[in-house]
Order: structure tokens, then C-alpha cells, then sequence
């Protein structure tokens, strides 16, 4: 007899919560072949799998590294059900740039809201570590970003921020373009200090500080 | 388990010295950070600059990587030595890396610079690297928390060489003259890669290295713990906390090194923190 719906979107959501990137790919093609809707798939399989590992590192259940293996059972899951998607549902998606400034290779905490961000809907740009600052820039203007994510870990490197913001004024786009910044040096008063729109202490916040930026349910 | 506690550190963010630091030295950049001589006009300047009892060395985390064959970024007199691309795809790859060459190269700098500093009279505070700010620089650090995740002991042959050659580094750095080891793994902390994965580095790499560190230092030098390697290694009742009576409001690196002979373990606080004052009594660390 055929799995139910319901039975393999628990199983789904199970394999992101229990980081099994391998055997999620075989629950998702039997939840393709079973002819289920790949949309529910995503969002109340592999996204409330990773919802949930979201909220245990939130209650210090789970750390970074879980998130990241979490996060790696969740794409396989998607490189299965994202092409069963119908057009309409890959679009209309807020696109945003993010990546660690330069002169900085800690790029842990950047991985883990570019995940969060993307399990909550957004279309990520994902420049990398030591990003030389005009990338930021020219990312942005290329992919039509909404927001910009910058993040650092050293006291040395943080005035890459400022640049960053100063530079997207001069390419007459800063009003187009929310920037959020996060990292352990950095504070919600230095975020205020040089302009930025939003600041988070960590990966599950700096969701929240974006959907509300962008006007979306928080 | 689970005694463990975290350190929040806001030390150990910087590498690189500002350029109102270097200005009047005539150095260029990246060079000075790879020679001797310039390393220790780099590190003196630094310690003036801020206000420190001690010079440091070296400049960043990327020196013991390099030695194994790391690609660094040698960076600017804005933003010093980082990694560059990882030279392993695979954890196997690691037990393929060179090893160590004391003999050339930047760290061969950094012990030479040592020697140049102790001979003008300076207190030197040697930084040694821990393994997951080392495999940081080697490797993306997702492929390492899989490996620790489902077989750690994939990565037991390079915890086992890395042990081997950092205590090499620390007997070098000892005979060079360094006065203090600090060591630290900011990359391995534990709210980065969680209690079972601390508890696990604690037992096989850090208890077995600082045990044999300590024999090697023996009086000469003392090893000053990152507070999150010294909460670890409580935490895991692996050693315990002992107070020894120090000068009044003594500098904490002062107060470590009053202590040398005594004891060798020290790591109530990060040696960064230049502000922080030891009232009467310094806490040192016994292993049980």
C-alpha cells in the first residue's frame, strides 16, 4: 500500500531533523512517484524539518554543526522535488545578497542564515568569505537584490560595513536595497551607527529582522 | 556530560595591524608579515600601540596551516594573513598534507622573531592554533562536522599528527624564548560544534596534547588557555581550578607568569584582555 501524504512529510521533515541526507532522497522520490504536490513537499516536509532543528538550536538543543547537516539533508531533499515544481511557485521570491566582508574567512554564521533565509523563502546570493566590497555592489544591482546580508568576525574587518553602505549610495541604489549586518563584534548600535537597517544576533533572528524589512509575516 | 560552559569571546577578532599602528615604519604589506625582523618591529609597535606588557606573535591563525601546505591570502596593512582556497576536499586528503618543516618558512619566521624579541628583552606570548581554527584554513569546515558527526575516528590520524607537530612548535617556541603559549581554538567552540563533539576533541586531542605540552614547557614557559578550552577541560572533569596567591591587582599575563614554576595550566580569562586585573589569586588548572 502507498504511503500516505502525511506519512511521508513526517518522514521528510524526520530526515532533515535527524540530518539524513541520504536516505531523504529516496522519501522524496517516493513522494514524487506517489504523485503528491512537490510545493507541500518542500514547505511542510524538508522546511518544517529544518523549522524544527531551527527551533533546537534556539532552545540550545542543537548547535551550528547539526544546522549545517540539517541543512544538507534538506537540499538533497530539494535537488529531488525542486524540478517537480510547477513554474509559477519558483518566482516572486525577495532576493538578497549575502557574504562575509573582506579581510574575514569565518564564514560559519553567514552558511547558517543563508540557510535559515532560504528555508523561509528568500532567494540567496551567496558571495562567500572575504568578499572584496564592491562585489556586494555589483551583486546587488545584477540580481535586482532587496536586502544585503554582510556579516564579520573581527574588529578589523567591520569597517568594510560602512564602505559597503557608502558605496551602494553612490550607485544611486541604496534606497532600493535594505542592509542587514551581523557577526560577533557587531552591535545593534554600531548597525545604527553607520546606517544599516537591520542588525541579528544570530541565524534564526536575522530571519525574522529580515521578513519584517521586507514587510513580510514575521 | 553537558557541564560544559561557553566562553563568549569578544578578543579574539582581530589579525592584521591598522594602518595608523604602522605608519612611520617604512614596512610594506604583505611582507612584513612573513619576515623576522619586520615581525618583531611589527609586534613591538603593537604592544606600544596598545598598551600591552608583551609582545605577540604571530599576527594570525594561519602559520601552522601553512606550514602543512595551506593556501593563504597574505592580505594588506589593512586585513593580515587569512586563508585562502582549501587545499583538502575530502577529511582523507588531510593525511596527505607535508609536515611541518620548523626549519623554513613563516614559521621559522615567527621562532626566529621570538628569539629577536627575547633578546631585546621583551615578554613574548607565542600563539599555538588548536585543530579546528587549523582545519579552518585547510578544509571547508562543513566536511569536517560531517566527519565528526558520523565517524570521528576519519579524522583521528590528523588530530594524532597535528598533536605530534604542535608540541614540536611548543618545544621550539619554548627553546626560542617565548614566555607564555597561549592556546586557543576559537573555531572549535563549543556553541559552534556542540558538547559532543567538544567532549570528544577534549578527551582525544586537547587532554593527551596540553598534558605533554605541560611537561615540555616545564617551568619555563606558561600555557595560557583560551577560557573556552579551559571551561572544556573542567567540564569534562578532566583537570580542576586551584587558586595561587599572586600581587595585588596584577596584569592577568603578569599574574600567569608569577605563577610559572608552580603551576602550568592557566585560562580564567583571554589573554587579549588587556584591561582585566587578578585581585589576590589566579586560578590555575590541574588535570585529575
Amino acid at each position: 500500500m502507498a504511503a500516505s501524504k502525511e506519512e511521508l512529510l513526517g518522514k521528510l521533515s524526520d530526515c532533515v531533523l535527524d540530518m539524513e541526507d541520504e536516505e531523504v532522497t529516496g522519501v522524496a522520490e517516493e513522494y514524487i512517484e506517489n504523485g503528491y504536490e512537490a510545493f507541500d513537499g518542500i514547505m511542510n516536509g524538508l522546511v518544517d524539518g529544518m523549522n524544527k532543528a531551527s527551533d533546537l538550536y534556539d532552545q540550545e538543543e542543537y548547535f551550528v554543526t547539526d544546522l549545517l547537516l540539517c541543512s544538507d539533508a534538506m537540499y538533497a531533499g530539494l535537488d529531488v522535488l525542486r524540478p517537480h515544481l510547477p513554474e509559477e511557485t519558483q518566482d516572486e521570491k525577495p532576493r538578497a545578497v549575502i557574504g562575509v566582508v573582506e579581510g574575514d574567512t569565518h564564514d560559519i554564521g553567514k552558511n547558517l542564515v543563508k540557510i535559515m533565509m532560504e528555508t523561509a523563502g528568500f532567494e540567496m546570493h551567496d558571495l562567500g568569505r572575504d568578499v572584496p566590497l564592491d562585489q556586494f555592489v555589483e551583486k546587488a544591482k545584477e540580481t535586482d537584490a532587496s536586502l544585503v546580508l554582510m556579516s564579520t568576525l573581527m574588529t578589523t574587518t567591520m569597517m568594510g560595513m560602512p564602505e559597503v553602505i557608502k558605496k551602494l549610495e553612490e550607485a544611486g541604489i541604496r534606497d532600493k536595497v535594505k542592509v542587514m549586518v551581523g557577526g560577533s563584534p557587531i552591535s545593534r548600535k554600531f548597525a545604527d551607527d553607520i546606517g544599516a537597517d537591520g542588525y541579528s544576533a544570530n541565524a534564526v533572528e536575522a530571519v525574522k529582522v529580515a521578513k519584517k524589512l521586507m514587510g513580510m509575516e514575521a | 556530560m553537558g557541564n560544559i560552559k561557553d566562553f563568549k569571546c569578544t578578543y579574539d577578532h582581530s589579525a592584521g595591524i591598522s594602518p595608523e599602528i604602522t605608519e612611520g615604519l617604512s614596512l610594506t604589506f604583505p611582507d612584513a608579515y612573513q619576515h623576522a625582523d619586520t615581525m618583531a618591529v611589527l609586534s613591538k609597535r603593537l604592544k606600544e600601540a596598545e598598551g600591552m606588557d608583551f609582545c605577540e606573535l604571530p599576527f594570525c591563525h594561519t602559520v601552522e596551516a601553512e606550514a602543512m601546505g595551506g593556501n593563504i591570502n597574505f592580505g594588506n596593512e589593512k586585513a593580515g594573513p587569512r586563508a585562502g582556497v582549501y587545499v583538502c576536499e575530502t577529511v582523507e586528503e588531510l593525511n596527505g598534507l607535508s609536515r611541518i618543516d620548523f626549519s623554513a618558512g613563516r614559521i621559522r619566521e615567527v621562532l626566529t622573531a621570538c628569539e629577536i624579541l627575547k633578546k631585546q628583552g621583551e615578554t613574548v606570548v607565542l600563539m599555538i592554533s588548536g585543530p579546528f581554527t587549523i582545519l579552518n584554513v585547510l578544509i571547508d569546515p562543513r566536511h569536517v562536522f560531517r566527519a565528526m558527526r558520523r565517524n570521528p575516528e576519519k579524522l583521528q590520524p590528523f588530530f594524532d599528527r597535528l598533536q605530534e607537530e604542535l608540541l614540536q612548535f611548543a618545544a621550539k617556541a619554548v627553546k626560542s624564548g617565548a614566555d607564555v603559549l597561549s592556546y586557543a581554538d576559537s573555531s572549535g567552540s563549543l556553541n559552534i560544534i556542540g558538547p559532543k563533539n567538544m567532549e570528544y576533541i577534549t578527551e582525544r586531542f586537547t587532554v593527551p596534547f596540553l598534558k605533554k605540552a605541560v611537561q615540555i614547557t616545564d617551568g619555563k614557559a606558561q600555557i595560557a588557555l583560551c577560557p573556552k578550552t579551559s571551561f572544556a577541560l573542567t567540564g569534562t572533569g578532566a583537570a580542576e581550578w586551584k587558586n595561587l596567591a599572586v600581587q595585588k591587582d596584577s596584569s592577568y599575563l603578569n599574574a600567569c607568569l608569577q605563577v610559572k614554576k608552580q603551576a602550568a595550566l592557566t585560562g580564567q580569562m583571554c589573554i587579549k584582555n588587556r584591561a582585566y586585573k587578578v585581585s589576590e589569586q589566579i586560578k590555575v588548572l590541574e588535570f585529575t
